[in-house]
């Protein structure tokens, strides 16, 4: 009779999913040291490039949790450019006009995936850019410095990569962690009453450079005390537990350092649930008012809180402005994306295609090292979308592209610029 | 104490979404002695239907209803035409056909419904009641009671129904049924139509609370398997049982438990499962497979 070996078969099978499935949750990378590099550039032309064209390549998360995201890293920059091409090209510095072309591959968000990617793109594009996630983006780092293939105005607010020691061919695009958790920890403790903070946070880089920026800037706040942390994995698909716990602090501040779509809008929906209705603070990159806030439920709490540096293409009067307009228009034309984006990246990439062109405009040699030359030289260059008060500005080493962060406020519908938190 | 009652509470809810899928899944081994790893990516294209549906302006009920009676008509495709060749073979070929299976189905949702998070509407309101200091919404609560009415009335087919009985007699010993006239491979297409119909259950279940994605039943796919094995394939109930103790141990594991914590707590069920194989082998509620000589 089979059936008791079948069953032991079956169960030894489950057994290594299990055992994989635990490893998978348990396995963080570390970063890597960086090397040194030689920028002796020949003026002969990088790969990807030629008199006509350019290859731009992107590696990015296109399925799983946070293909939402992930896809509209690709579709703002292919509507940028898309709409240029169309036109007939960028302008190089060189006195060539080129069009640009897009490589995106998958990498679900698996680091394994991003460097393989990376491999496979690294000979046939001019750069890597546009990029989504820490892990990911971490996963070739090192790869990248010793292939001298520039990984620029990539998605991660992992200060490593705008360090120039550490990363050489490197530059974020986004504000690091540490900007949005300081620029909101500000605002708190600029109040005029005492907080009691709830932290929950990512159990990775993601999630501590949020709450390394929170506290430095409630750093010696008398009136500002953190009552309980708890983190949660990547993989978790449920932080009802976490939020039962943390609701039981009776804090009257959530800092929620999540990067994770779904439970995001669990964690709005189950808060009330328990009753515990906090003011909140929600990265920027998780704090859609269509795709997280509304779905959550967040108009019954006191306040919710993110910071941002571009429009909302989901706001009212968005579609109405004239870089709004050629925005939606270029997402349907050129990158077969005919909603309203419910993420804030496909702004954020429509912006990286823009500050791209403006360094492709001062690049006198077809060359990577020349390229990154007129990368690190761009500054109060305003992109389209942007809000008013932020900028871009490669100058300032240890610092993203973009730095400067609004805090703004959720008030039912979209965002408002919060000034103080009393108001 | 309204902590601890909590936890247990919504550890029942998130258990009760793995006993479904691991009904579906104990189901098809009953009638076809495979496991069909496919199974929840079978419930997440029931979702996707059920949501297309009520996209064209169906209404929510009707949608969930319509998807249940496309989705049995699909396993019993799928059996038919995919499985059959590959059932009573080799038992680890079968393991990848599914797993192929699987990966085939998501993305195919993916092809047609991209990768981005969809909004779910939720058959319940997202009230709550107040008991003994503890929340309990009435989604967890509406999630849990589906749940017991399908365990019960699988527990009734198998043991009360001529259905049920044939079913297990094709599981058993699929010669001996057909020599006393059990249509064997009819039977075979209503167990895993029977499957696909508990998994679209699952899928409607929890697409509100995870918002529908194709990989959405990735993670509780694990933890159903886990509940099987913990339960014993040949209980219903007991794999039921099996999934409400992952789900609640999970959670107290990660509060009251300093060491685990919220961090280690995916690896409870499986140390779970070593403990529980080493003293019984055949699972909590398993029969022993008996060879008279």
């Amino acid at each position: 009779m089979s059936t008791n070996r079948r069953r032991m078969r079956v169960a030894s099978v489950v057994a290594g999913i299990g055992i994989v499935a635990v490893l998978a949750a348990g396995c963080a990378r570390g970063g890597g040291s960086p090397n040194d590099t030689d920028d002796g550039g020949a003026a002969e032309a990088s790969p990807g490039i030629t008199d006509d064209s350019i290859t731009l390549g992107i590696t990015t998360p296109l399925s799983g949790p946070t293909a939402g995201p992930g896809t509209c890293t690709v579709a703002g920059i292919t509507a940028y450019f898309g709409a240029k091409n169309a036109e007939g090209g960028v302008e190089f510095g060189d006195g060539n006009t080129r069009t640009v072309e897009i490589e995106a591959l998958d990498d679900e968000y698996d680091p394994q995936k991003a460097k393989a990617n990376y491999d496979q793109l690294k000979s046939s594009v001019f750069a890597m850019t546009a990029g989504l996630g820490t892990p990911t983006n971490r996963a070739w780092l090192d790869a990248a410095i010793a292939d001298e293939v520039p990984q620029v105005l990539i998605m991660t607010g992992d200060p490593i990569f705008s360090n120039q020691e550490e990363s050489p061919w490197q530059l974020g695009f986004v504000p690091i962690y540490q900007n949005e958790g300081e620029a909101f920890g500000e605002l708190l403790a600029g109040s005029a009453e005492d907080h009691k903070v709830a932290i929950l946070s990512q159990n990775d880089d993601y999630g501590e450079g949020y709450v390394e920026g929170f506290k430095t800037a409630i750093e010696g706040a008398d009136n500002i005390e953190v009552v309980k942390e708890l983190t949660y994995e990547a993989t978790d698909t449920s932080v009802d537990a976490q939020l039962t716990e943390l609701a039981g602090s009776g804090a009257d501040v959530f800092f929620n350092a999540m990067s994770i779509t779904p439970l995001v809008i669990s964690s709005l929906q189950k808060s009330q649930e328990l009753g515990w209705l906090p003011s909140w603070f929600l990265p920027s990159n998780t704090s859609s008012p269509t795709a997280i806030l509304e779905p959550g439920g967040a108009a019954a709490f006191p306040g919710v809180y993110t910071v941002a540096f571009a429009q909302s293409a989901a706001a009212p009067t968005f579609a109405e402005s004239e870089d709004g307009a050629a925005f939606l228009e270029g997402l349907k034309e050129y990158a077969n994306y005919p909603d309203v984006p419910a993420f804030p990246h496909c702004v954020w990439s429509y912006q990286i295609g823009a500050t791209l062109e403006e360094v492709f405009g001062s690049m006198t040699e077809p060359t990577r090292e020349n390229f990154m030359e007129a990368l690190r030289d761009v500054s109060g260059f305003t992109a389209p979308l942007m809000l008013e008060g932020s900028t871009v500005d490669t100058t300032q080493d240890g610092q993203p592209a973009v730095s400067t962060v609004q805090v703004q406020k959720y008030n039912g519908k979209g965002y408002a610029p919060a000034e103080s938190w009393d108001e | 104490m309204g902590t601890f009652i909590q936890l247990v509470i919504d550890g029942l809810s998130t258990g009760s979404i793995y006993a479904a899928l691991a009904l579906a899944i104990v189901l098809v081994n009953q009638a076809t002695g495979l496991i069909n790893f496919a199974q929840g990516g079978m419930a997440v294209l029931s979702a996707y239907v059920a949501w297309a549906l009520n996209g064209l302006g169906i209404p929510l009920l009707l949608a969930i209803l319509a998807a249940v009676v496309i989705s049995f008509f699909l396993g019993a495709v799928i059996e038919r035409y995919l499985i059959r060749r590959f059932e009573r073979g080799d038992p680890d070929t079968a393991v990848v056909v599914t797993i192929g299976l699987l990966t085939l189905i998501t993305g195919f949702c993916a092809w047609i419904w991209t990768y981005n998070n969809r909004l779910f509407p939720s058959l319940f309101p997202l009230e709550t009641i107040q008991i003994a200091g503890a929340v309990i919404s009435v989604r967890s609560l509406g999630t849990f009671i589906v749940i017991v009415a399908c365990m019960l009335l699988l527990q009734a087919l198998f043991l009360g129904t001529k259905l049920g009985l044939a079913l297990r007699a094709v599981a058993i010993n699929p010669a001996s049924a057909a020599f006393s006239g059990v249509n064997v491979g009819r039977n075979l297409m209503i167990g895993w139509g029977l499957a696909a119909v508990l998994g679209a259950v699952a899928g409607v279940l929890v697409a509100p609370q995870l918002t529908l994605t194709p990989g959405m039943m990735d993670s509780a796919l694990v933890y159903a398997l886990a509940a099987c094995i913990l339960g014993g394939l040949s209980s219903p109930i007991g794999v039921v049982v099996a999934a409400w103790l992952i789900g609640v141990l999970e959670n107290l594991a990660a509060v009251y438990v300093p060491f685990i914590g919220h961090d280690l707590k995916i690896a409870v069920p499986f140390i779970l499962i070593f403990v529980v194989l080493f003293l019984r082998p055949q699972g909590l509620f398993g029969r022993k497979a008996v060879v008279r000589v």
